[in-house]
């Protein structure tokens, strides 16, 4: 996921949109695993979102980024579900 | 007898509650029933506002009304806070850590690291930040300068 772009370069509109299209999944990630009430699953979990957002960071193609903003997405969904049926 | 129950309760707060107490034994035995409640929950709240009341001047009966907040925030302990938790973030150097330092150009941080700090500010000052005003924080100068805005914390 491009989002370690340099201010310097350039993005293009359409970059543009998508580097915040993955922020916010990633914000909304980390606001859900906030709401896990087991401390130790709310770092494990916090790890592996920081871990798989960072190992796509230089992803440049943008159909590939889509993909996985995509996943992001279904995983954030995931997540609030079972949530739901916890009870939070 | 209420106010034996509040003796004891104060002998496990520190010392200056105990002076409190002597005053607010001889007040309250005058003052009415009703304050023997607030202050028996005030004492096992462990709130710290009665003590303010008294500096000084002794044997008066307050009636004071105590309302459950957080302590008011300043410019400075805002700034603290900002800086501490910054301090406690892994990935930053505390050494280089300045007021002014920019995340990305200065601590070499990237937009995910960026949106993490806000997340922590957020759980620190207990109030969400919108997504629109999150991305556009890039110092912690301009953290404490949100925070106090949004907070009404003028000085």
């Amino acid at each position: 996921m491009a989002v370690s772009r340099l201010p310097a370069a350039a993005l293009s509109l359409k970059q543009f949109l998508q580097r915040q299209k993955v922020l916010g999944v990633y914000r909304d990630l980390l606001r859900t695993i906030r709401k896990i009430p087991a401390e130790s699953d709310r770092r494990y979990l916090r790890d592996w979102a920081r871990e798989e957002f960072k190992r796509n960071k230089s992803e440049t193609d943008q159909d590939v980024i889509r993909m996985m903003i995509t996943q992001a997405h279904n995983h954030l969904e995931d997540l609030r579900k079972s949530l739901a049926l916890a009870g939070c | 007898m209420a106010a034996r129950i509040i003796a004891r309760c104060v002998r496990s707060l520190n010392h200056r509650t105990v002076y409190f107490n002597r005053i607010n034994t001889a007040a309250t035995l005058t003052a009415a029933p009703l304050t023997h409640g607030r202050t028996l929950s005030q004492l096992t709240n462990g709130h710290k506002s009665p003590l303010a009341q008294i500096s000084g001047s002794s044997f008066q009966v307050f009636q004071w009304r105590q309302y459950g907040d957080l302590p008011p925030l300043t410019l400075d302990t805002i700034h603290d806070r900002v800086l501490y938790v910054l301090k406690l973030y892994d990935k930053i150097n505390p050494e280089k850590l300045q007021a002014a330092s920019h995340f990305t150009k200065d601590l070499g941080l990237d937009s995910l690291d960026q949106v993490e700090i806000i997340m922590a500010m957020e759980d620190e000052f207990g109030f969400e930040i919108p997504d629109a005003d999150a991305e556009k924080l890039m110092t912690p100068q301009e953290i404490v300068q949100y925070i106090a805005d949004k907070k009404d914390v003028y000085e």
